[in-house]
């Protein structure tokens, strides 16, 4: 028997009769634990929602909670029996109730949970008090969006689901909703799946990542190591935060590009020497001296608030971001020569 | 929990689709039976008179309905002038006058010694006028009855998409430096093209099924050619052979609608994009014009018969009292409240079963039990009974059992019966379009709560559809009144409703008394109309 909260195996998640996600394993080991699952639109990540709240069914492998199956071949739990709550993208709220009474609705459902969720509570936090009278139709989408929040949260479910819950918040009020709701779910200790295409929102919120790309999950892991040690191509140009540059091994800690000499650091999987590798580049991996004599010419520049990111040319049209932070002294114009600290060290060596 | 299985919305559903068949499967078997000798008789003489009645009045009923319901959408819709808030509402109570009571009114005013002739004596004294009167009658009568009554389906569809024509679409049309015409014709008309064809569609349908104008004015169409096959040569046979060449007319006139249409979408959603337009204040002579013209259809379609059924009755107030009004009234409410109750009830279960199960058979059977509205009352009634006494023949009476043809035929079950099928696709759409606006994320987050299905219907789905419900039943209520070839085939004995007593009256050359029972459908109807005209002009999409 599983000790884990919510196990998922082997499961092929499928809608309308196509399968959208295949064979897909991973569990949420306790109570009150939050993951999320990343991945681009219309991958199939609404679709595993709606599986594990019962809304569809699973033709193999097995969901269970608690270790009590809830779906399999021949079990289905329905949706109204398991105590799942789903908050979904669009509007759900219901049309001929204002937004109040759509809240507390939630509160009717009969929760096991000894620890209740006060309503008042959640509607201050989300900011809900003004268009407590309004209706639905009244209402902006970033609105309804969070009434629907608050009308899951109140329903104290066991698992609690969560559609790209804050993409019609608006951004200023995005970062306040995310600090806040990560600590009410884990001071009612409500275990958690958030479905997000912002990989900074999946970063900050979950313990756990799941990567969903080409009907797969590609990889289930520690934030950091998501981020750090990507386990495919597939994953690195879905992060979008870094390009792979040809490489070769020359030792057990180095590894020599053409245009950007040798490379120093640990290298995450062993290669033999000689290798022909690609080398994932990250942009913090490359530290800005104009005393360098490796000099790149500028060819973009963004501005992010807290920093740029250059983009650099080598000698072989290799594009290379490097992160430098916006209170750097000067900064480099395009076509400008931008120089790179030398000897280049990375503390963890990804290659593929 | 989404099963396939047999349950209570598959089979009502089967059950729809099962009566909405009958009458075209028994007109399609009827087709290859013998017939009596009048068959070849007329096809000698009058079947290809009824054909070319029936396509006459179809062409100049769909022209002048084009040209009354497009001009004065596009009028109301885009400029500004005085009483346009008036003339919006008051264009569309034309739906209040069957074309028959049109027809009575038209015949009555122009025919000799009629009411322009009482007028003109009135003003002038006495003196020949009745040569200079135009008369009215005939085809072109017919056509212009059916025209002032139905161009109010085009004129609602059309004003609709005007309405929802991007303001960028216009302003397009400007910036390219097209004049107002040929905006009209480029940009606007294109556009609201499916609306206006699905509104001429509906007139088409409705035309095709004219049953009291096209027998008050003799003129020989396949409606009346199957009425009289029935009711003149006793050959049920016969009326379902006709029937077989309108349904056929019909089926055409469906099909050409859908291709020319495909999936084409020329107007943008509501949702996004959406700009209401800045109306053009008109001033001056173009004021003048626009107020004169609506003011003129307004008169026209709903003043003028109206007044000509108020004249009568206060000129001969004695036919007050020899028409029951207090028995027809509860006969109409009964079949109102009767059919109102089974129409929505079947069409509730059916819309639920579609929304909750996702069955393509289910589906199907939808599409199809709506297809009822298409067909006409009359080969509606006849098919029916044709069925029925089929059905009698060969099932009941083999297996020992009494008749049951009075069940049926002469009976409010029986009139019921073909109500439905007929007004059905009212009910069910009506309701369809009341659940489209509640998001299906909405039911599955019932569920989530811990609502069950039936909880989720009762708490969530009807206080919903509450409005819906009521306007389906105003429109169920309105198509009953006016209804006539039905009620005339299928009621029982001495039961009356407005609309056959009229029919009646008229029938026997006692056009007078038509005027009471004729002004009271008018009223009741215009009620109806009034009160559920913010649904039907409504102009937000919420």
């Amino acid at each position: 028997m599983t000790k884990n909260f919510l196990e998922i195996n082997n499961v092929d998640f499928n809608i309308s009769g196509t399968t959208k996600v295949k064979n897909v394993s991973f569990s949420i080991q306790n109570e009150g634990d939050i993951i999320c699952l990343l991945g681009p639109s219309g991958i199939g990540k609404t679709t595993i929602l709606r599986t594990i709240a019962g809304l569809e069914k699973i033709n193999n492998g097995t969901i269970t909670i608690n270790n009590k199956t809830i779906s399999s071949k021949k079990i289905h739990m329905e949706p109204e029996d398991r105590n799942i709550s789903l908050a979904f993208q669009e509007n759900s709220l219901f049309p001929h109730y204002n937004v109040e009474k759509n809240i507390l609705i939630g509160t009717e459902k009969k929760s096991k949970k000894k620890k209740k969720i006060n309503p008042k509570e959640i509607i201050n936090f989300l900011n809900l008090k003004k268009i407590l009278n309004k209706y639905p139709h009244e209402i902006s989408a970033g609105e309804a969006q969070r009434a629907s929040l608050a009308r899951s949260l109140v329903s104290n479910p066991d698992l609690l689901l969560l559609d790209e819950p804050l993409s019609n918040v608006d951004q200023s009020f995005k970062e306040e909703i995310q600090v806040e709701l990560k600590q009410l779910l884990s001071k009612s200790k409500i275990t958690t799946i958030i479905v997000t295409h912002d990989s900074y929102e999946a970063f900050y919120l979950g313990s756990k990542c799941g990567i969903i790309l080409n009907k797969q999950l590609k990889q289930f892991d520690d934030p950091y190591n998501v981020y750090h040690f990507p386990n495919s191509v597939e994953v690195v140009n879905f992060l979008n935060r870094g390009i792979l540059i040809p490489a070769k091994v020359i030792s057990e800690n180095s590894l020599e590009n053409k245009d950007l000499g040798i490379i120093q650091g640990n290298f995450v999987k062993h290669y033999p020497n000689g290798s022909d590798v690609k080398l994932l580049l990250q942009p913090e991996d490359l530290e800005h001296d104009d005393k360098s004599n490796l000099k790149l010419e500028v060819v973009d520049r963004k501005f992010r608030g807290t920093n740029f990111i250059y983009t650099l040319k080598t000698e072989s049209n290799l594009q290379i971001p490097v992160f430098v932070h916006s209170h750097h002294i000067h900064q480099h114009e395009v076509d400008e020569k931008f120089g790179i600290k030398r000897p280049i060290h990375i503390d963890h060596i990804v290659c593929f | 929990m989404f099963s396939n299985k047999l349950n209570l919305w598959f089979l009502s559903s089967v059950l729809i689709s099962f009566l909405v068949i009958i009458p075209i499967l028994t007109v399609s078997l009827s087709f290859f039976e013998d017939t009596s000798r009048y068959f070849e008789i007329l096809k000698n003489t009058f079947l290809y008179e009824y054909i070319f009645n029936s396509l006459s009045l179809l062409v100049g009923v769909l022209i002048l309905t084009f040209i009354l319901g497009v001009g004065s959408a596009y009028i109301v819709s885009f400029y500004k002038f005085p009483g346009v808030n008036f003339f919006k509402w008051a264009l569309i109570l034309s739906f209040a006058i069957p074309p028959y009571i049109y027809a009575y009114s038209l015949f009555a005013f122009f025919d000799n010694y009629g009411t322009a002739f009482t007028i003109l004596r009135n003003i002038f004294g006495e003196g020949e006028y009745n040569q200079h009167i135009p008369k009215f009658d005939g085809m072109f009568g017919l056509i212009l009855s059916i025209s002032f009554s139905l161009y109010a389906y085009v004129y609602i569809l059309a004003r609709s998409s005007f309405l929802y024509q991007s303001q960028n679409l216009i302003e397009l049309g400007k910036n390219l430096g097209f004049s107002k015409i040929k905006s009209f014709f480029s940009v606007i008309l294109p556009a609201a093209r499916p609306a206006i064809v699905a509104g001429l569609s509906l007139v088409a349908m409705e035309t095709l099924a004219e049953f009291g104008a096209v027998d008050f004015f003799s003129v020989n169409t396949l409606t009346t050619g199957i009425y009289n096959a029935w009711i003149t040569f006793d050959d049920l046979a016969f009326a379902n052979r006709i029937s077989f060449f309108l349904l056929l007319f019909i089926f055409i006139l469906f099909l050409t609608e859908n291709l020319s249409r495909k999936k084409a979408k020329y107007h943008l959603d509501s949702r996004g994009g959406f700009k209401q337009k800045e109306k053009t204040k008109l001033s001056g002579v173009n004021s003048f014009f626009a107020f004169s013209f609506c003011f003129l259809l307004f008169f026209l379609s709903f003043l003028f018969p109206l007044g000509q059924m108020l004249y009568w009755t206060i000129k001969f107030p004695e036919n007050l009292f020899d028409v029951n009004v207090i028995n027809l009234l509860l006969n109409t409410l009964y079949l109102v409240t009767l059919s109102s109750f089974v129409l929505i009830t079947f069409a509730l279960i059916s819309n639920y079963g579609n929304r909750v199960s996702k069955n393509k058979t289910l589906n199907f059977l939808s599409t199809l039990s709506i297809s009822g509205y298409a067909i006409p009352g009359v080969i509606l009634a006849v098919a029916f009974i044709t069925f029925i006494a089929w059905f009698d023949n060969n099932i009941i009476k083999s297996l020992g059992f009494l008749s049951i043809k009075k069940v049926f035929i002469g009976s409010i079950l029986g009139l019921v019966i073909v109500y439905f099928i007929r007004f059905y696709s009212l009910a069910f759409n009506g309701i369809k379009s009341g659940y489209e606006k509640i998001n299906v994320s909405v039911d599955e987050s019932a569920y989530l709560l811990g609502y069950s299905k039936r909880k989720t219907f009762t708490n969530i789905h009807i206080p919903y559809l509450r409005n819906s419900l009521l306007f389906v039943v105003i429109l169920i209520s309105l198509e009953i009144i006016r209804e006539l070839p039905i009620t005339l085939v299928l009621r029982p004995f001495n039961f009356e409703t407005f609309a056959t007593t009229a029919y009646i009256s008229a029938s026997e050359d006692m056009l007078e008394a038509a005027a009471v029972p004729s002004l009271f459908l008018i009223l009741i109807a215009a009620f109806f109309i009034t009160i559920s005209s913010n649904y039907i002009l409504k102009e937000h999409n919420d």
